[in-house]
């Protein structure tokens, strides 16, 4: 019995990772930022570049003289 | 400029295996680009192989140690020499650790009928859950995620070296081998580390399957898996072990 139900496990295991493994993971996984760099180059931060940029967010003004005065 | 100009070159980690720079793929064309399906097929053959050897080591157990030895050496070169030569080094890696890996289990076997099929089971199944959490993305290595798997596995083969070069003075480190609580709970964790190590090569093969790098990084991607497999076996092993002779 310990056999068989080891036996099977280990089957059902490979089967899994044989076709799993050829699927690509999910974006969740793949879209992110802190994902880890293996070639040694750091990926750029976004999130610490969009902190440290001198861009304003928000909505364009148009500024015309009247305004101005 | 970051202060931090190392992290900048190297990453986090200062080991050689995992701060070489593959990220000049222009040089290789669509056909000779690392794929998924490359690497899970290249660690099949891989897994044939050591199931080859384990047979032979089962049927001869006298070829444990030499399997045990030729396949570190292989192991070592591998990792330190050049991944580019993983191809034609991995097979031998795999089939002298697979007659070790017999052989090994041959003595269990005999102390504790049924132990081998339920480590090769419990690895296995292992395999296949953790490959499920990381697709899924249940489970997500980041850099710190691999600075801790990788500082414990570190922590864990000092712990082991520190006891093999004790173990000739005719003393040791006790707890390791012991089969109380401390000694159960300590072979829980490096059973624990080494799946975690398996989430870290799953992360190498994808990302090095989307940078689309050399295609030998397929065999070094299903090398460092059978690495890792191989040691999990082991610790699952000694686990099983310890609790049944309790």
């Amino acid at each position: 019995m310990n056999a068989i139900f080891f036996g099977v496990l280990t089957i059902l295991s490979l089967f899994i990772f044989m076709n799993l493994g050829k699927i690509k993971a999910s974006k969740k996984q793949m879209n992110r930022d802190d994902r880890i760099n293996w070639g040694g180059k750091r990926r750029p931060n976004f999130q610490q570049n969009r902190a440290r940029s001198k861009i304003i967010e928000g909505s364009a003004e148009e500024v015309d003289d009247d305004t101005q005065k | 400029m970051s202060k931090h100009s190392a992290l900048n070159t190297f990453g986090r980690s200062g080991n050689p295996a995992f701060t070489r720079n593959f990220e000049n793929t222009e040089a290789f064309s669509q056909s000779e680009r690392m794929t998924l399906d490359g690497a899970v097929n290249k660690t099949a053959i891989l897994l044939t192989l050591c199931f080859a050897g384990a047979f032979a080591g089962w049927n001869v157990p006298a070829l444990a140690m030499p399997g045990l030895i030729i396949g570190t050496i292989l192991a070592f070169v591998t990792i330190f020499r050049s991944p580019a030569k993983a191809g034609s080094t991995a097979p031998f890696y795999a089939a002298f650790q697979g007659m070790a890996l017999g052989g090994i289990t041959v003595f269990a076997e005999m102390q504790y009928p049924g132990i081998g099929i339920q480590a090769i089971g419990l690895t296995f199944g292992i395999l296949a859950s953790l490959l499920f959490c990381y697709k899924s993305g249940i489970i997500k290595p980041t850099e710190n995620f691999r600075l801790m798997v990788f500082s414990a596995t570190m922590g864990i083969a000092i712990l082991y070296l520190v006891s093999f070069i004790m173990s000739f003075f005719g003393s040791g480190i006790g707890f390791i081998h012991s089969n109380g609580l401390f000694g159960i709970a300590f072979s829980v964790f490096v059973v624990g580390i080494a799946s975690l190590n398996l989430v870290l090569d799953f992360d190498f093969i994808e990302d090095g399957a989307e940078k689309g790098l050399p295609q030998y990084m397929e065999w070094y991607g299903a090398f460092s898996l059978m690495v890792t497999l191989v040691w999990l076996y082991i610790e699952i092993l000694r686990l099983l072990m310890k609790l049944r002779s309790r």
